[in-house]
């Protein structure tokens, strides 16, 4: 609104400047003009919107290209240095794919996003719903759930690690004492549980950013809507169903990608609970993608990765724009 | 007639607000009641108490002869026109209007058939599949009374329905809704804080303030003779003068404090020398030729609508007048007017009630 009230106001005190016959057209050359509209017009627009676009194709869009580009190149120890590489075509793809570890990984990958999202999303709702019913304290105590979403990776990794611990961690103890289990699980260790135990401490990390935005879709549904539909005669569950669901959508869509896009850049609690051990089989494709570029120097099949996962965010993204346009408000 | 609604001794509580304070209503099968009162005075608390979405701290609440303290409100057979209106903005006019058909598990051809035969009463047969946001104030007000409509309930309930259109569409919808309310035989309660659309639209006004009812009647009722001093100033536009007086030694006159003390004539007998207030509405008082009048008053501003000509005295106690005849003020005039004994209203001069 300030853009547009600079825009115009002085715009038209330029354009009554350059109107023909005026003296100043005579006197000012186009660099005089070019000015001027950078000071007052169109100009100023446009240098606000050239700064983020610069830096935004600076810093993410070069990268990103060159990412792709490297993908289709060969690429060793000697040849980082430069840029124009031997090309190999798709040959980086297909080494990749015949490597038996590779459909194991992409599949722990779904499993991660899926388990994720769907832990972060029920876990979330159920609490955006609980703090919904505003008993005393709950702003507060809604409050102090964020502390989950502040902490770094590393540090939720390393507090995961002591309560998952196979010999003396807290989740053995309390899984035991409920009867629910009769031995230790070595969580970390265990290939059958190791990509479970970085779902979990994922799960705690993002229930709180999925509590937060659902809070707030929550909130932004007028209150005589669920009036109207009790006095309809609707009890709690069909209001639940007809109205909070619907009027939800588009925010549940917003959420599930942003889900998506997050839980794709988790790192950091591989990095700390499992280093995607033992033998891969909690290994998902973000942290195998670093681990061949960065500790096998193999960046080729590191950007090939990466550009495959670029194709899923994408698709995220086209999901998460469409849902918050199509926003439904009376 | 059977009783459609009784309330006996409500009382509601918000902490240590008293904001019902002993209610005592009932409204009879086919009645249109208004609530009226300024801001504050309850009358919207009473009707979220009848709909359910407020709950009574004491006393008996009926409605159909059941009593409904405490069945919440989709129990209660009762549909309610909000003020916002509050439709389902993700669904069309015709999901708006099935709503608690479905909910109910009316088939869906049955109550396809229902929604096409209320929509074409109230003129919405080419809107059944558009969204409340394609719609324009008045269309989304029929759409928020089909939905009442539909359902066939025990009583409707109008919570300023009308608050939100521009006036001339207000005085229409007026029309339509008393219309539709004699058609449908159906028990209506209104809130309303704008005392003509009460006067316009109902068979009985309840008049509220400071959640007690200072009065209740037939329209004419309370403009004839309103229980009390805020009634009397609450109904009727422009609102009644209100002039301290005394009682003369005769019983039978007041002397009236408006400029110069000024004598009228009374209808009945009072206690001499009692002071009081006087209320002359201002249809009442009329222009007379000078000397016939028992008034005699300094004309301050004139305004003019055409039809009537409202004048303000430029006396301590304000007086309007509202003159029909078109004969010509100007302000500074001094003009003679008079009253006739038994337009005169009386109140005690404490306890504010009528005299």
């Amino acid at each position: 609104m300030a853009l547009r009230h600079h825009h115009f106001l002085p715009e038209g005190v330029v354009f009554r400047a350059n109107a023909p016959g005026s003296p100043v057209r005579s006197i000012g050359g186009p660099m005089k003009r070019l000015f001027s509209s950078i000071r007052d017009g169109n100009g100023f627009d446009i240098v606000l919107v050239a700064f983020p676009l610069g830096f935004l194709f600076l810093m993410a869009g070069l990268p990103l290209l060159y990412n792709i580009l490297m993908s289709f190149q060969e690429v060793d120890m000697f040849s980082l240095g430069t840029f124009l590489r031997p090309f190999v075509g798709f040959k980086n793809y297909q080494e990749l794919f015949a490597q038996p570890e590779t459909w194991p990984i992409l599949g722990n990958t779904a499993i991660f996003v899926i388990g994720s999202i769907a832990g972060q999303f029920l876990i979330g709702f159920g609490l955006a719903l609980f703090f919904w019913v505003n008993f005393p304290g709950a702003s507060w105590l809604r409050g102090l759930f964020l502390v989950s979403w502040v902490m770094p990776g590393l540090v939720v990794g390393a507090i995961w690690n002591w309560i998952l611990s196979g010999d003396f961690g807290v989740l053995n103890f309390m899984l035991k004492e409920t009867g629910i289990i009769s031995g230790n699980i070595f969580w970390r260790s265990d290939p059958n549980y190791s990509l479970y135990a970085v779902i979990i401490a994922n799960v705690w990390l993002g229930t709180a950013f999925n509590m937060i935005l659902l809070s707030v879709g929550l909130a932004s549904i007028p209150g005589d809507l669920y009036e109207a539909a009790e006095l309809d005669g609707a009890n709690a569950w069909q209001r639940f169903w007809t109205i909070t669901l619907p009027m939800m959508r588009s925010t549940i869509g917003a959420i599930v990608s942003l889900g998506l896009i997050f839980t794709l850049q988790q790192f950091d609690l591989f990095a700390a609970i499992t280093s995607g051990g033992p033998n891969n089989s909690s290994n998902v494709t973000q942290y195998w993608a670093w681990d061949l570029s960065f500790r096998q120097y193999d960046f080729a099949k590191g950007a090939t990765i990466s550009v495959i996962m670029i194709v899923f965010v994408m698709f995220a993204s086209v999901v998460y724009v469409r849902s918050t346009r199509h926003e439904v408000r009376g | 007639m059977t009783k459609q609604i009784e309330l006996s001794g409500v009382n509601k509580y918000y902490g240590a607000f008293h904001a019902l304070k002993n209610i005592e209503l009932s409204i009879e099968k086919g009645r249109f009641v208004a609530l009226v009162g300024p801001s504050g005075c309850g009358k919207s608390t009473l009707l979220r108490s009848l709909a359910g979405l407020e709950s009574i701290s004491t006393g008996d609440l009926k409605i159909a002869g059941e009593l409904m303290n405490n069945v919440p409100p989709r129990k209660r057979d009762i549909a309610m026109v909000f003020q916002s209106y509050a439709l389902y903005p993700h669904m069309t006019v015709e999901q708006n209007l099935t709503y608690s058909l479905r909910i109910r598990g009316v088939p869906k051809a049955q109550a396809r058939k229902a929604a096409e035969e209320v929509a074409a009463t109230t003129g919405l047969s080419q809107l059944l599949g558009r969204y409340p946001r394609e719609l324009s104030g008045g269309q989304r007000q029929r759409v928020a009374m089909s939905r009442a409509i539909i359902r066939d309930p025990k009583a409707f309930l109008f919570d300023e329905p009308l608050s939100n259109l521009d006036a001339a569409l207000r005085v229409h919808m007026r029309k339509e809704i008393r219309t539709l309310h004699d058609r449908l035989g159906a028990t209506s309660v209104y809130v309303t804080h704008d005392q003509i659309e009460a006067m316009t639209m109902a068979d009985h006004v309840v008049v509220m303030k400071d959640g007690v009812i200072e009065q209740q009647g037939a329209p004419l009722e309370l403009y004839d003779r309103p229980a009390n001093r805020f009634v009397a100033g609450f109904i009727g536009s422009p609102a009644m003068n209100f002039v301290p007086a005394m009682v003369g030694e005769d019983g039978r006159s007041l002397a009236v404090d408006v400029g110069e003390k000024q004598t009228i004539v009374l209808d009945r007998q009072l206690q001499p020398g009692r002071k009081v207030t006087a209320g002359l509405r201002p249809e009442h008082l009329h222009f007379v030729e000078p000397g016939q009048g028992v008034f005699r008053l300094p004309v301050g501003i004139v305004e003019s609508t055409g039809s009537a000509t409202y004048i303000t005295t430029s006396t301590a106690a304000e007086v309007t007048i509202v003159e029909t005849s078109r004969r010509p003020v100007r302000t500074g005039d001094i003009i003679d007017v008079s009253i006739r004994p038994a337009d005169v209203h009386v109140f005690d001069d404490q306890t504010g009630l009528r005299i």
